[in-house]
């Protein structure tokens, strides 16, 4: 109970500098970039069709996901990695600063796009969510395997690689980027359901720091865990 | 002495701060050291000599040419070798590559001419065998001799190189000074560093820089002389000492204004230097 | 750790060479482009785009290129490798930024508006090497046996000119907004720009071509002199603003010397100059050469005799007349009576009026003998040629086989596709819903022809039985098969099928 509290309180005063360490201008490029097209959709006075707004807002979603890659993104990651505040505290509260953002950010992005052609909003809802916890479940793959600071470019290119291939190499029975009136558009969205729950077991995954590099054989005298004595 | 580098009241001014105050030092071959606590302007006089940042005012030539001009900016760049005090590197890059890429930023356009170069400077740091591993994976030490291959690239005729022993093994050092003595054969170094011995041990002649001013000049054995009967030994810490501690002996030994009939030691460099910098606060508070 | 501390001879410093800037700015460039070409990105994208030419060019329906749409077609891949390039320039040009080297290297003798033009160069051989994966899915398509018309190269310079015009695009980006986001962003951008149709201005003309690629690829090929695409004041238009991108970003990282001043300014022109007048439409004198070839294409062609008959076709498909006159005469050889010597008059035709991406049917010939031939061939194209011969033959002319509804549907079908090596399959492919059972709609360049349940199953349950029987059954029986009002159900009967099929549709 008291290692909770303690752990809580840990967490609690991390949160303004952790809030400061945000990658907020990659953020906010990501924000503004996708924002702008539905922004500029609505006040021209074009009438977007269903399928036109539904790439708009899909749009929207890969450039705030690829500014989402940068989330984890520390210069002073050799310096933090050692703190006893574990990692998937430090990644957690990274995401549940971010998250209310993100929020405020997709309600914008919704009501900007034309009331006639806006795409079904928790369908959607649930593309975009998958996106963004795709992009920063990849990110902390990249920081489990990889020994570089700022993984985020990396993983923006590897992102940005995906979304354009996945529409073109995904056979039609995996289907994910189909049209409102297409009908295997219920199916897709069960798909993205299951796309969303596995980037968050990969993610959560991939939180759990090894105390091994890798698993070693058991040995009669070992010395790979840290309580194994002769 | 020959002076190849000339520099004639440099003043840089951070706002309010001088980073440096009417600098004037002449250089000629040789291996000089510049020494000075953190924050005294060694690394912004490095980096106005290497023609990274102008100064606010005053004047400096490099082996003859004035990087006051573009073309004269040109000529020094062309004649610098140039280790920054933390230097980046191209993970991804190997040691040659990385060594190659600065070679062209030099100009060195002779494709086979160039490889042969940087085979030479690797091959001088000791990296010839491992030019074709990634940088990413090499030792910090390793890291740091690729920087230096990088300065050397080129037979530079002025090198400056801004605490390049920093975070370097014993062995490491040794091989550093080894490789910065034979560079200072025939060309003019500049060696900013906090290592008194590294000074000692490599350098002719010895800046001591403080709030921006060079405050001492001169050789090893002068600033060593400046602590001439300043140093010396008692069996407890002696309070008028500027400073002391209990040597492996059990002793102390005191650096400052020794009592009547101390037992007065040998001063070393860094007994000259500390006293250099306490004179010099001194004078300042004064 | 010890043999580092074993002195070694230093050897003597090598010759440097001569140090001279221009050829240093060549230096780095190739460098930087070794590094761009073997970026995995680049590799990877670069693989795909090649899959993509030879799966492209490897298709059954791409035996016969019109080369002036071969030359257009082109343009589509490089766009994926003109992004990655983007990328991999951006990212390049910032990785001195990135691994806090630009401290050392500003103070080297390359100054850094030099080092922006070698990344601007660095993109040049990847360019080349789009240029000659363009040139080798154009070749390849100029030598099939099929290959006819005419390509472009200013069409052909489109895919190279739009990697060089991404490249720079990346360089000046890193240079404006120095950010490991902005990079992808702008993909994003662009992808919604120019493959999502967020691109405001659409159509063949006008403001459509300030895009990077038009393609506006059409079902029906036009002859090259009708094509009215700006692609000369195109290809000026992207290279103009690849110079411009690529002077810019020399410009804003302090190259402000007076000749690129006086470049940017020069570059900037063209391409405002290209930019404009490729937006200017189609030319009045090629509106008039479209609309005479679509109304009086015999203006404009070539005939050619072939046995009894005459092919008439735009120069440009002349190649293909052995083709027609080979289909026509098999057709021809099966039909009886008058018919199977009657000489006919093939024609191109073409409905060139609506532009490149109309696809309005033709108006089906009312000239007794004469039959209609799109600019299109191979796959279903051929028979749908046969079918507008049978059609003939079997009802004198294209308006009245378009109007068939009674048994004569079962013969026009039968000689059309009888003599085919899978008439089943071909049937499939020529019915508009893929089918074999049931009425549909059948596909013709002109009007389309319909065939009921019953004449579907009379003309499959032919192709099942053995083809010197049928065919001489229909020798024997061709004005019978040929009358107006002959039913289906007939039709069968005397062509050995004895099916029981319902009325046909203008019996009721």
């Amino acid at each position: 109970m008291r290692s909770w509290f303690a752990r809580a309180w840990s967490g609690a005063a991390l949160v303004v500098p952790v809030w400061r360490m945000l990658p907020w201008r990659a953020l906010g490029a990501a924000g503004a970039v996708g924002l702008l097209p539905v922004a500029l959709a609505r006040v021209s006075g074009a009438r977007p069709g269903p399928l036109e707004t539904l790439v708009l807002v899909r749009g929207a979603v890969l450039a705030l996901a690829l500014g989402l890659a940068f989330l984890l993104d520390d210069p002073a990651r050799h310096t933090t990695a050692p703190v006893p505040a574990r990692r998937a505290l430090r990644v957690a509260l990274r995401a549940a600063l971010v998250a209310p953002v993100a929020a405020l950010w997709w309600t914008a992005v919704l009501l900007l796009a034309p009331g006639s052609g806006r795409p079904p909003v928790g369908d959607v809802t649930l593309e975009a969510a998958t996106a963004c916890v795709l992009a920063v479940a990849a990110a902390t793959v990249a920081l489990r395997h990889f020994d570089e600071p700022e993984p985020g470019r990396g993983v923006a290119t590897t992102l940005l690689a995906g979304a354009v291939l996945a529409p073109l190499l995904l056979p039609a029975r995996w289907a994910l980027f189909v049209a409102p009136a297409d009908p295997r558009w219920a199916a897709a969205h069960e798909r993205w359901a299951w796309v969303l729950a596995g980037a968050v077991v990969v993610g959560a995954a991939q939180l759990r720091e090894p105390l091994v590099r890798r698993p070693v054989l058991r040995s009669p005298c070992g010395t790979s865990g840290p309580s194994r004595t002769c | 002495m020959t002076v190849t580098v000339s520099a004639c009241g440099l003043t840089l001014r951070y706002g309010a701060a001088r980073a440096l105050d009417d600098v004037s030092v002449r250089l000629g071959r040789g291996v000089t050291g510049l020494l000075g606590p953190n924050g005294a302007g060694k690394t912004t006089l490095l980096r106005v000599l290497a023609t990274a940042v102008p100064a606010d005012t005053g004047a400096f030539t490099v082996l003859g040419h004035d990087p006051g001009t573009a073309r004269g900016r040109q000529e020094v760049r062309r004649a610098l070798g140039y280790l920054p005090q933390t230097p980046g590197f191209h993970p991804d890059f190997t040691p040659f590559e990385f060594v190659d890429y600065v070679a062209i930023l030099k100009e060195l356009t002779d494709r086979a001419a160039r490889h042969r170069e940087v085979r030479r400077v690797l091959e001088q740091v000791g990296l010839g065998e491992v030019r074709g591993k990634r940088i990413k994976k090499l030792s910090g030490g390793m890291r740091q001799r690729v920087a230096l291959a990088a300065a050397l690239v080129g037979d530079p005729g002025f090198l400056v190189l801004d605490e390049p022993t920093v975070g370097l093994d014993p062995e490491q050092r040794l091989r550093f000074r080894e490789l910065i003595a034979d560079a200072g054969e025939d060309r003019t170094v500049l060696l900013s560093t906090h290592q008194t011995e590294d000074v000692a041990m490599l350098c002719h002649r010895v800046l001591v820089m403080a709030a921006g001013r060079i405050r001492f000049d001169g050789t090893p054995a002068e600033l060593a002389a400046r602590a001439d009967g300043r140093v010396w030994s008692s069996t407890a810490r002696d309070p008028g000492a500027k400073a002391g501690w209990r040597t492996g002996t059990g002793a102390f030994r005191n650096v400052g204004d020794p009592p009547e009939g101390a037992d007065l030691l040998e001063p070393t460099l860094e007994d000259g230097y500390l006293l250099t910098l306490d004179d010099d606060l001194a004078e300042v508070t004064a | 750790m010890t043999a580092t501390l074993m002195r070694k001879p230093a050897p003597a410093a090598a010759s440097t060479g001569a140090r001279d800037s221009r050829a240093a700015v060549s230096a780095l460039a190739r460098f930087e482009a070794r590094r761009l070409l073997l970026s995995i990105p680049v590799v990877l994208a670069f693989a795909l785009y090649v899959a993509w030419i030879v799966w492209r060019t490897l298709r059954p329906s791409d035996d016969y290129p019109v080369l002036q749409d071969a030359d257009r077609a082109t343009q589509g891949g490089p766009l994926l490798v003109g992004l990655v390039a983007m990328l991999a320039a951006n990212q390049a040009a910032l990785r001195s930024l990135r691994r806090d080297t630009e401290r050392h290297f500003a103070v080297l003798a390359l100054t850094p508006w030099r080092r922006t033009a070698a990344h601007v160069l660095s993109v040049v051989p990847l360019a080349l090497l789009t240029a000659a994966a363009v040139t080798a899915q154009f070749t390849w398509e100029a030598l099939k046996s099929g290959a006819v018309g005419r390509g472009s190269v200013a069409e052909l310079l489109t895919g190279p000119l739009l990697v060089l015009l991404f490249g720079a695009i990346g360089v000046l980006l890193a240079r404006l907004y120095p950010s490991a986001v902005a990079g992808p962003l702008l993909v994003v951008v662009f992808l919604l720009l120019f493959v999502g149709g967020a691109f405001p201005f659409g159509g063949e003309t006008g403001p459509v071509w300030l895009r990077p690629v038009v393609t506006t690829s059409g079902v029906h090929p036009f002859p090259s002199d009708l094509l009215g695409r700006p692609a000369a004041w195109h290809a000026l238009y992207l290279a103009g603003l690849a110079l411009t991108a690529a002077l810019l970003a020399v410009l804003v990282s302090g190259g402000r010397t007076r000749s690129v001043r006086a470049g940017l300014v020069g570059v900037s022109v063209l391409a405002v100059l290209a930019g404009v007048v490729q937006t200017g439409g189609v030319p009045a004198a090629t509106e008039a050469a479209r609309t005479r070839a679509s109304l009086t294409p015999e203006k404009d062609q070539t005939c050619l005799r072939r046995g009894p008959s005459h092919y008439c076709a735009f120069p440009e498909w002349t190649p293909l007349v052995d083709d027609w006159a080979r289909v026509a005469g098999r057709v021809q050889a099966l039909a009886g009576g008058s018919a199977h010597e009657r000489p006919l008059l093939v024609r191109q035709r073409l409905e060139a009026r609506y532009g490149l991406s109309g696809d309005a049917a033709l108006e089906p010939a009312t000239r007794p003998d004469q039959v209609t031939v799109g600019t299109s061939w191979g796959g279903n194209r051929v028979p749908e040629f046969s079918m507008a011969v049978a059609g003939v033959l079997v009802a004198g002319n294209e308006r009245r086989a378009g109007e068939l509804c009674d048994g004569r549907m079962v013969t026009l079908m039968w000689l059309s596709l009888a003599w085919q090596p899978d008439p089943e399959s071909v049937l499939r492919n020529v019915r508009l819903d893929d089918s074999l059972t049931g009425s549909a709609v059948v596909l013709s360049r002109t009007e389309p022809l319909t065939m009921t349940a019953g004449q579907t199953e009379v003309v499959r349950g032919l192709f099942h039985r053995p083809f010197q029987d049928v065919a001489a059954r229909v020798k024997t029986h061709w004005s019978e098969l040929t009358a107006p009002g002959v039913t289906t159900d007939r039709a069968g009967r005397l062509l050995g099928v004895h099916e029981e099929v319902g009325l046909d549709r203008c019996a009721g």
